[in-house]
């Protein structure tokens, strides 16, 4: 071969490495690499007998990769196993050449080349261009191995900002649900996505209602029991409201099958469940807050019923010292009482306290104002009055809810009083000389029953001197840090250790003396006092 | 695994339409590349992930095997109706340099 023409063809073979080896560089896999070398020594000895194959290791079978079917099996017997690069070269075979060139990720690559067409040997030129050409093809296979490892790293450093990304998002989406069904399933989705976990699912268990689950799973088809009973899972809990909440994650996929969850996983699905947890704490509280405004709304109407109702002042009666008071609680009560000016010398004295708080009690309250009121206008003898009482109140409560009520009208000349008692505490006349009545004749409380009992009425006389004291349970019943109640004996002794006062002055330190009892503890119900002392 | 995914894909021409539906995992991934090799003449993906609302790495591994293969014979895999926590997903992961996004098939189809 002339000096120019050897310059030519070697430019020429550069040329082709060059080119081999982009080709065989953008290789998508190692099958796809092999056939493009395949197709490059095809080129290079014009031969149509060529064939690849690849072991994993020094001691496996080989598996064929080739552009076309093997022509003959015994062609195998050429294959030759060897840990470093090497070429054999028969004559007078259907094989010319055997190649075994141990990969760099451990593996071997197997090459069998026929004859050329047009049947000449292989020359130390061939011999040459197919040692570079297996140089090429290493060369190419390391490059891929590495765009492959860089491609994986950048693929695990972009899921783990997938990662913090999805757990700062569904914190941020898991609390705007107010529905529950969404938030559960939003997180299942969210872990799944995060863990590569198979399936998911929430396990629901009601303490309550005997241990009652419930389940939410992800995908929405699967049965729990395949997520229950799976070997490969991971679980995270917690409790909140009589509730256990059970999150479990099955099968961590890969791309050909399942793995083992990681600690990472673990962190993952524990972040979810505490995002879920808090998002319940939180719609819980939501609705306390909503339920507390609520509330009270409701007090801030039943107390301006309340106020209403109550009187502003009390009549003046000639010769008597009347005073009265009312201390609503924080929960509105549904005390209530009131001195109505009956004329020709007639005073009505009125008590009454409603079983029951809020807006239901001051709305009943206000119905007795207004049938008092109304009633009062005639001379309907009290008992009868109390009936029909009994009926207007029986027919606008509900059955937990009654009225315990006292009447005295007073005639303030003769100091006469007539007086009837509906289920209320008794109520009591100190009379000058120091003696204690009580006064509890009567019946049952209003709106209790409508059986048709009459009510029994009561006579008395106030002289000068005596003083009649109407109190609801208030005061009784009003109690200090230690659960003590004021009692009625406290009541009773305080009333007659203080006859000398005046009304107005009595009845406000009789209130003090309750305080000052009570001291820290919130007042649990009203106060309600009315006083009447004859001159 | 369990799968709660299926497929269906039409074929205009040289640009193949496939629309999933369900949880784009490894066995979702792997139907969807099964269905591409099935038309090995095809130069133009849509995917219409409409009814997908969740992938995991798995599943995105497969489509990215399917973007580069496409991207070898100069064809191209282009998204459509895309949920915005798949859409991110696919940003954060880098899809979107070697894929496209529509709004619509029909908007895929005439781009």
């Amino acid at each position: 071969m002339e000096n120019n023409s050897l310059v030519e063809k070697l430019a020429l073979q550069v040329e082709s490495f060059q080119e081999g080896f982009e080709i065989l560089s953008k290789s998508f896999s190692l099958v796809e690499m092999v056939k493009n070398f395949l197709h490059l020594i095809r080129g290079n000895f014009i031969t149509t007998e060529i064939y690849a194959f690849h072991k994993l290791k020094n001691d496996s079978n080989w598996n064929i990769i080739s552009l076309k079917k093997i022509s003959d099996p015994s062609y195998l017997s050429f294959l030759h196993d060897s840990t470093n690069p090497s070429i054999k070269y028969f004559e007078d075979n259907n094989i010319e050449v055997s190649i075994t060139l141990p990969l760099s990720d451990q593996t071997f690559l197997g090459i069998l080349i026929g004859p050329k067409l047009d049947k000449s040997k292989f020359t130390d030129l061939d011999k040459i261009t197919l040692q570079i050409l297996l140089q090429v093809f290493d060369s190419a296979y390391k490059s891929f191995l590495n765009q492959k490892k860089e491609k994986t790293l950048i693929f695990e450093l972009n899921e783990k900002i997938l990662h913090l990304n999805n757990l700062i998002d569904t914190g941020i989406e898991i609390s705007r649900y107010n529905k529950r069904r969404i938030l559960y399933d939003v997180s299942l989705e969210r872990v799944c996505s995060l863990t590569n976990a198979s399936s998911a699912l929430i396990e629901i268990i009601k303490v309550s209602q005997n241990n009652l689950k419930k389940y939410i799973t992800f995908p929405a088809g699967i049965e729990p029991d395949k997520i229950l009973n799976n070997k490969f899972s991971i679980k995270s809990s917690f409790e909140q409201q009589d509730r256990i909440y059970n999150f479990i994650l099955s099968e961590k996929e890969t791309r050909h099958n399942t793995t083992s969850f990681t600690e990472l996983d673990q962190l993952l699905l524990d972040s979810i469940a505490r995002q879920v947890a808090a998002s319940l704490e939180n719609e819980y509280l939501h609705k306390q807050a909503i339920e507390k405004e609520k509330i009270e709304q409701e007090l801030t109407v039943a107390s301006s019923i309340q106020k209403r109702i109550l009187p502003e002042s009390l009549p003046k009666i000639e010769g008597y010292e009347i005073a009265g008071i009312n201390i609503p609680s924080k929960e509105v009560g549904g005390d209530y009482y009131d001195c109505f000016n009956l004329g020709n010398g007639k005073y009505a004295l009125i008590i009454a306290d409603v079983a029951g708080k809020g807006i239901g009690a001051a709305l009943l309250v206000s119905t007795l104002n207004a049938a008092l009121n109304s009633y009062l206008q005639f001379d309907i003898p009290l008992t009868e009055m109390s009936d029909r009482l009994n009926k207007l109140i029986y027919k606008s409560s509900p059955s937990d809810k009654y009225i315990t009520f006292f009447i005295a009208v007073l005639d303030s000349i003769s100091g006469e009083l007539d007086i009837v008692n509906a289920g209320h505490n008794p109520i009591l006349v100190l009379r000058k000389d120091g003696t204690l009545e009580k006064l509890d004749a009567g019946g049952v409380g209003l709106g209790m029953f409508d059986f048709g009992i009459p009510f029994a009425g009561q006579k008395s006389v106030m002289n000068s001197g005596d003083r009649l004291f109407l109190y609801t349970d208030g005061i009784p019943e009003a109690m200090n840090e230690k659960e003590e109640e004021y009692s009625d004996e406290k009541m009773i002794k305080y009333f007659i250790e203080h006859s000398d006062q005046s009304s107005d002055v009595f009845i406000k330190s009789m209130v003090n003396d309750v305080k000052n009892f009570v001291g820290i503890t919130p007042q649990s119900d009203d106060i309600t006092a009315l006083i009447l002392k004859r001159n | 695994m369990s799968t709660d995914f299926n497929l269906i894909s039409e074929l205009h021409d040289k640009t193949l339409v496939i629309k999933t539906e369900g949880y784009i995992n490894s066995g979702g991934g792997e139907k969807i590349v099964k269905e591409f090799e099935k038309h090995a003449d095809v130069n133009k993906l849509i995917l219409n992930l409409e009814n997908s609302k969740v992938v995991n790495s798995i599943g995105i591994s497969h489509l990215i095997e399917v973007i580069e293969k496409l991207n070898q014979t100069d064809g191209k895999l282009v998204f459509t109706n895309l949920d915005p926590t798949i859409e991110k997903t696919f940003s954060i992961m880098g899809l979107f340099q070697f894929a496209e996004k529509a709004d619509t098939v029909e908007s895929a189809l005439n781009g």
